[in-house]
């Protein structure tokens, strides 16, 4: 409490410029972030968008697209896939990160720094560059169209970013910890689970929710491993969308504001853990 | 006596020996898994990308790749760089992508990222909304700017008619002006970006803050030369993070124009090149696979450099550190 107070008070003393600036940061984030949103929200209500483009208010508000993407998309089904698919790729991956993580950053071993090599390289390796043998090699695996084949690929991506934000995480516990507990008679295995993984929480809940994220927005992978309308992930609907509305634009406007809204109101309701995971835990929401 | 120190040191060594086994059984069991994932995910596909970018290998032997003979191993490689006609451009564009990423993604992002680190009034309200676009997928993003785009009801069109009155084409057909749209359908929405840096910022101790102001360094000056130079590890992760996505870029692309008007990315060629087009060209899409790792390595090096430290150094510190 007495930290927050002296900050106001040292803000207090801002000069005018740093002021001006300030404001001109904060006034052009809430242009950014708004002005798409809004208008995609606006133009939904509008019965033809052709007759009153941009942000022209609608003359009468008119629902008929929402009720049509609710009636005719089945919109639930994709977010139901979406969840199971991030959710499941997220808990695999997280888990076995913060293993290998925690190995890596308290243990020697022979080939340690091959292992880390190994781990930092796929920071630089596109996903997209391995597109045709990971392709392949779910053909193989008889997972080609099914979840399944989503949630392998997702489990196996992104160990770069998990892993260095887990690990740096490690590193600030300090060692008595583990020690206490050796003492106390704890397995290596029992250590980890009863004391590490407790402590560093935040950080591997951190690492969780940048991965759930890139996870529920994948658009690459989903669409070249799913076919099956019914199996689709809400990102690679979307791809449908582009041809499927032609000329419905409020039809269009509508099922993009409803696609858009689930994560929206979830980050609205969990804004708080969200940016305390995403700042490490500095930032309280 | 003598008996008795020998036995116990036997046993000091069994328990040791023990020990260190069920330690190196605790190390393989921990990193197995990982270690498996990256050679599903990462090894296998590299060694086959690289081995294939050497063969002949396209819709007409889509089982049996076959190596072109040490004569000709560098065909495909002729073949993007010589004959395909959207090799050049792409890798421009991408390196174009990768470089804004870092000198005006990152600066956007720091900046905003200081202005909310102030207490001003409504700086809470501001930081969850400037994030919102970050949790829509840029797939939906790409359709919201190609409606933003569209030249009937767009709102582009109408600003850019204030300037020139007779314009009515749509600017992601037009070479130049596409790629800025392009550019700008993603390159402001830096939510995620600004609160890993935010949250550095506000890590940064009081103390520090306070010595800055007793010296005289307060608002823009205390951020230039006391909070960016305490972030600068951040700012550099987020650095190689922004010019690898940028360098990446592929959900824009194929939302917002498909390539047309000068605006192919690497990862768009690759696509093509291996799955969409009707005569896909496994063997070329590979070689244009490799060099994109090979650039993505000269990126990542390229924006190391530019924060003044090299990779050596900083695995060295890390191993100290751990």
């Amino acid at each position: 409490m007495s930290r927050d107070k002296k900050k106001t008070k040292s803000v207090k003393s801002i000069s005018g410029g740093t002021r001006i600036f300030t404001y001109i940061c904060l006034a052009w984030a809430l242009i950014v972030s708004l002005v798409p949103v809004v208008w995609l929200g606006i133009s939904s209500l509008k019965k033809d968008p052709l007759a009153r483009p941009g942000f022209q208010l609608p003359e009468s508000i008119y629902l008929e697209g929402y009720i049509s993407t609710f009636r005719d998309l089945h919109v639930m089904r994709y977010f139901g896939n979406s969840m199971l698919i991030a959710g499941i790729s997220v808990l695999i991956s997280v888990v076995m990160i913060s293993m290998s993580a925690y190995v890596v950053a308290r243990m020697e071993f022979k080939g340690k720094k091959l292992v880390n090599i190994m781990l930092y390289s796929t920071m630089f390796i596109p996903a997209t560059a391995l597109t045709y043998p990971v392709y392949n090699l779910i053909n193989n695996l008889h997972l080609y169209d099914t979840r399944a084949a989503l949630i392998l690929i997702y489990s196996c991506s992104g160990i770069a970013v998990s892993f260095f934000v887990i690990k740096n995480y490690y590193d600030n516990i300090p060692r008595d910890l583990e020690e206490a507990a050796r003492i106390d008679g704890c397995g290596y295995v029992q250590t980890w689970v009863k004391v590490i993984f407790p402590i560093a929480r935040p950080g591997i809940m951190t690492a969780a929710v940048l991965a759930f994220l890139n996870n529920w927005n994948e658009y690459y992978w989903a669409s070249l491993v799913l076919i099956d309308r019914n199996k689709l992930t809400v990102p690679a609907l979307l791809s449908t969308f582009t041809t499927s509305f032609n000329t419905n634009y409020n039809g269009l406007f509508s099922a993009m504001v409803i696609i858009i809204l689930p994560p929206v109101l979830l980050y609205c309701i969990f804004s708080k853990f969200f940016i305390e995971a995403l700042s490490g835990g500095a930032v309280k929401g | 006596m003598g008996v008795f120190i020998l036995t116990e040191l036997k046993e000091n060594n069994k328990n040791k020996s023990r020990l260190r086994r069920r330690r190196s059984g605790f190390i393989i069991l921990f990193l197995a898994p990982t270690m498996a994932a990256f050679c599903i995910f990462y090894l296998y596909p590299i060694i086959t990308v690289f081995i294939t970018s050497f063969c002949k290998w396209d819709y007409t032997n889509i089982t049996a790749p076959e190596f072109f003979g040490f004569a000709d191993m560098w065909n495909n490689y002729d073949y993007i760089f010589h004959t395909y006609p959207y090799f050049w451009e792409a890798l421009r564009n991408s390196a174009v992508w990768a470089l804004l990423g870092v000198v005006l993604q990152i600066p956007i992002a720091t900046a905003i990222a200081l202005a909310l680190s102030r207490k001003v009034k409504g700086v809470k309200i501001i930081r969850n909304i400037y994030i919102i676009p970050n949790m829509v997928s840029t797939a939906a993003m790409g359709i919201i700017f190609l409606q933003l785009y569209n030249p009937s009801y767009g709102i582009i069109n109408p600003v850019i008619r204030i300037f020139k009155k007779e314009f009515t084409d749509n600017i992601l057909l037009l070479k130049g002006p596409a790629f800025i749209a392009m550019t700008a359908a993603y390159i402001f929405f830096t939510g995620t970006t600004t609160l890993m840096i935010l949250g550095n910022i506000m890590a940064v101790p009081e103390e520090i803050r306070e010595a800055a102001m007793l010296d005289g360094a307060s608002g823009l000056r205390q951020d230039r030369y006391v909070t960016i130079p305490m972030i600068k590890g951040t700012l550099r992760t987020v650095s190689v993070l922004a010019a690898t996505s940028g360098f990446l870029l592929y959900n824009e692309v194929y939302f917002l124009t498909k390539g047309a008007a000068g605006t192919y990315s690497i990862s768009y060629v690759i696509r093509e090149l291996a799955i969409t087009s009707p005569r896909t060209q496994f063997g070329r899409a590979n070689s244009v696979a490799v060099v994109q790792i090979l650039a993505g390595m000269i990126i990542i090096a390229a924006v190391n450099l530019l924060y003044g430290v090299s990779f050596k150094k900083k695995n060295n510190r890390g191993g100290r550190a751990s």
